[in-house]
């Protein structure tokens, strides 16, 4: 557990952050979002005293931090920045290594942690263990570094934009595998973004601030349902139906059972197969259970040839994963002009799909202002 | 090029005595290896142009082809001119024999550098070695009016090289205990490194002759002597602070924030900061400078030969003064020698220290 009991931080004239008080319950994740410059890298580093605050108290667990010197409270909170900060001169075992090191680990233990920690996150330890941080891409940075806050198993985590200098792909797949490393480890997190849709997609709570102040300090369902002020009303945006989305992963509202048929069985032999099928698409497989495409019924009903009627795409490019959010996947259904978009597992092999209308009836069931057209919730201003 | 000059310029020149102006001779003079060397040369300037920057292989065996030759060419150019003349007729290196040398440094320059594999390295350098070695006992190299120097000045010349060694190393190993310290000062606190990199960026202008000259008052006003080993140590190692003081902080300066800032994040202490995260990842900058300073205070070393210090200087210095050319080459040439080697060996030193992870970046 978190708490800051009125912190604020003064430079000279500048207020960087003014009397703050929030509490983050164990195992939660606080999203700290806001503009730029308003106090959440200084309220963030604030909990571990790489800043220390002008007035006020914070307390990790009951102690308050000023309780056991910098360096020793700093090894019990991992820490992950945007800019990641790996070492480059050691490799990814080695920098995965650092806190147990400082807190002297024994070599076998250190080594297994690394291997258990790479696996976490979606890194083969046999590949990566050895591989300098400039062999890395981006997104694979991102996940050491994320290895390497959690080396110790510290029961807090402090993270700032960790997703923040990556491509868009890269950062929903990396919010994806941080909500199910999160809902294993159960770690008191606070995360710090500028992204609304990364906000409500991973926050318990979030906190939103302004010029060092916070705003609203909630669930992210009622900052966008019961507004606190104009200003949170107004930075959560107008599309809030949509922003909702964003809670609600894929597998919550997938189709498990679709017609699929086997590659390589001919243009004609598919078409045959495909005109007994009830639904528009057929999936198209190969031996695995890869997704290779899909075959259009209507076109070919309409007098295309067999083959014009087949699409092939790369699962990569064309499905979503069941962790996916519906937001993301409604997002990419409709960049790509289909009404409803294949869910794949990480290898390509097809599980279903998601079908606009499924979308349609999740936005309907969970939010009233669907049904009122064009209706906004009242908002105090 | 190179082709040219050793063809047009006099390849060795005759002397009546060791002083006076001679008379010079053509590569022909040298006979069979004349020809021979001509060949060589020509096949170092084909290697480099139909191999630029592909196989690097093939110009140190180009290199070593025309070291060994150069030296048997001389060999027997000194003893044909040799024949029959006066005993105390000379036989010096003209230029067109120098630029045949140059010539073979480029070429095993550019090869070392294209060459991935060590064993052609090697092997080329053995070559080179053991051909002037060759050339030296049985090729009549050791006529040569320098050979003759060094024959003279017998067990003393090493002795010279010692001192000269002896002299650069103590001083540079100083500047490097005083120097680094001083760098990761500069680094951390501001206002001291504009004062300390302004005194050791002044030192490094005043010229060394005049530095020598200064260092007599302080060192008289504590009891000290102004000559000999002592102030040409002094002298040297304020030299050699200025690229060591420049470089660690400059590699310090140069480390990213974020690293150092994720580093703090996770519980170093500043010690543990600057030992397992700043100096590996400024290690290379720090070698560059001591490799800058390595180089700077063989040269320097020479001069503190005035103030009665026995370095390699000594001999370049009585040579000038007996208008003996071969003299001065003498004590250059080894010297050029030690910086080359110096320079070489730290730059191995500082592949073997430097992490792998970063060694690219850093060079
Ligand atoms: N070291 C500093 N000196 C002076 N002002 C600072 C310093 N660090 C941050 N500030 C100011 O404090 C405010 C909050 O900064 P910060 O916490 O980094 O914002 P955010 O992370 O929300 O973008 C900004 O107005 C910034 O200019
Ligand atoms: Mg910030």
């Amino acid at each position: 557990m978190i708490t800051l009991e009125h912190v604020s931080k003064h430079y000279g004239e500048t207020v960087a952050v003014d009397d703050l008080s929030l509490e983050v319950a164990q195992g939660e994740v606080c999203v700290l979002i806001g503009p730029s410059g308003c106090g959440k890298t200084t309220t963030l580093r604030m909990i571990n005293r790489l800043i220390e605050p002008t007035s006020g108290r914070i307390l990790v667990d009951g102690h308050d931090v000023t309780s056991v010197s910098p360096e020793q409270l700093r090894r019990g909170l991992g820490y992950a920045i945007q800019s990641v900060g790996l070492f480059p001169h050691v490799t990814v075992a080695g920098n995965i290594m650092t806190v147990p090191r400082l807190l002297g680990w024994d070599r076998p233990h250190m080594q297994a942690r690394v291997q258990e920690l790479l696996a976490l996150v979606g890194l083969d330890p046999a590949e990566y263990s050895d591989k300098y941080p400039r062999q890395l891409s981006g997104g694979e940075a991102q996940r050491v570094g994320v290895a390497r806050a959690l080396a110790a198993d510290p029961p807090v985590l402090l993270m700032d934009e960790p997703f923040g200098a990556v491509d868009p792909l890269t950062r929903e797949r990396l919010q994806a595998e941080f909500a199910r490393i999160q809902k294993e480890l159960r770690k008191s997190v606070i995360f710090v973004t500028h992204d609304v849709d990364e906000a409500i997609r991973l926050a318990d709570r979030i906190a939103l601030m302004r010029d060092g102040h916070l705003q609203q300090y909630d669930t992210p369902e009622a900052l966008l349902d019961h507004p606190a002020t104009k200003f949170v009303h107004d930075f959560m945006g107008a599309d809030r139906a949509l922003k909702r989305l964003g809670r609600v992963r894929v597998s919550d509202v997938m189709r498990n059972e679709v017609p699929t048929m086997q590659d390589g069985s001919g243009a004609e032999t598919m078409a045959q197969r495909a005109s007994c099928a009830e639904s528009r698409f057929v999936y198209i497989v190969d031996a695995g259970g890869r997704l290779e495409g899909w075959f259009d019924c209507v076109a070919f009903r309409e007098g295309r040839v067999a083959r014009d009627a087949i699409t092939s795409v790369d699962w990569r490019e064309a499905a979503v994963r069941p962790d996916t959010s519906l937001k993301e996947a409604l997002s990419r259904m409709l960049g790509q002009g289909f009404r409803s978009i294949a869910v794949v597992d990480g290898d390509g092999r097809l599980l279903g799909d998601v079908a606009l209308a499924g979308i349609e009836e999740t936005m309907t069931a969970g939010d009233a202002y669907i049904t009122h057209a064009g209706g906004e919730p009242e908002v105090d201003v | 090029m190179a082709l040219v000059a050793c063809l047009a310029l006099p390849f060795a020149v005759l002397r009546p005595n060791r002083i006076v102006a001679g008379v010079s001779h053509a590569v022909w003079s040298a006979g069979g290896f004349g020809l021979l060397l001509v060949a060589a040369c020509l096949a170092g300037a084909v290697a480099s142009v139909a191999t630029l920057r592909r196989r690097g292989s093939w110009l140190l065996a180009a290199a070593s082809a025309i070291t060994v030759v150069l030296a048997w060419a001389l060999g027997a150019a000194a003893s044909t001119l040799l024949r029959g003349a006066a005993p105390f007729a000379r036989v010096s290196i003209g230029g067109g024999a120098w630029l045949a040398l140059a010539g073979a440094a480029v070429l095993w320059f550019a090869g070392a550098h294209g060459e991935r594999g060590r064993w052609a390295l090697g092997v080329s350098s053995s070559v080179a070695t053991l051909g002037l070695l060759g050339a030296g006992a049985f090729g009549g190299l050791g006529r040569l009016s320098i050979a003759v120097e060094y024959a003279n000045q017998g067990p003393q010349f090493w002795q010279l090289v010692g001192t000269h060694l002896a002299v650069a190393g103590t001083a540079l190993g100083i500047a490097m205990v005083i120097g680094v310290p001083f760098g990761v000062v500069c680094a951390r606190a501001p206002r001291v490194r504009a004062v300390v990199l302004a005194v050791v960026g002044i030192i490094q202008t005043v010229p060394s002759l005049a530095l020598l000259g200064l260092l007599i008052v302080p060192l008289a006003a504590l009891g000290l002597p102004g000559i000999g080993p002592l102030p040409g140590i002094i002298a040297l190692t304020l030299y050699a602070l200025l690229p060591i003081v420049r470089d660690t902080y400059v590699g310090l300066a140069g480390v990213d924030a974020a690293i150092v800032d994720a580093g703090r994040g996770m519980g170093m202490s500043r010690s543990q900061l600057l030992l397992r995260v700043e100096a590996p990842l400024a290690l290379p900058l720090v070698i560059e400078g001591i490799r800058s300073a390595a180089v700077l205070v063989i040269g320097i070393a020479a001069v503190v030969a005035f103030i009665g210090v026995g370095t390699l200087g000594q001999l370049i210095f009585l040579g000038i003064g007996q208008t003996a050319d071969d003299l001065v080459l003498l004590g250059a040439v080894p010297m050029v020698v030690l910086a080359i080697a110096a320079d070489g060996a730290l730059r191995l030193l500082s592949r073997a220290l430097v992490s792998p992870g970063i060694r690219e970046a850093a060079s």
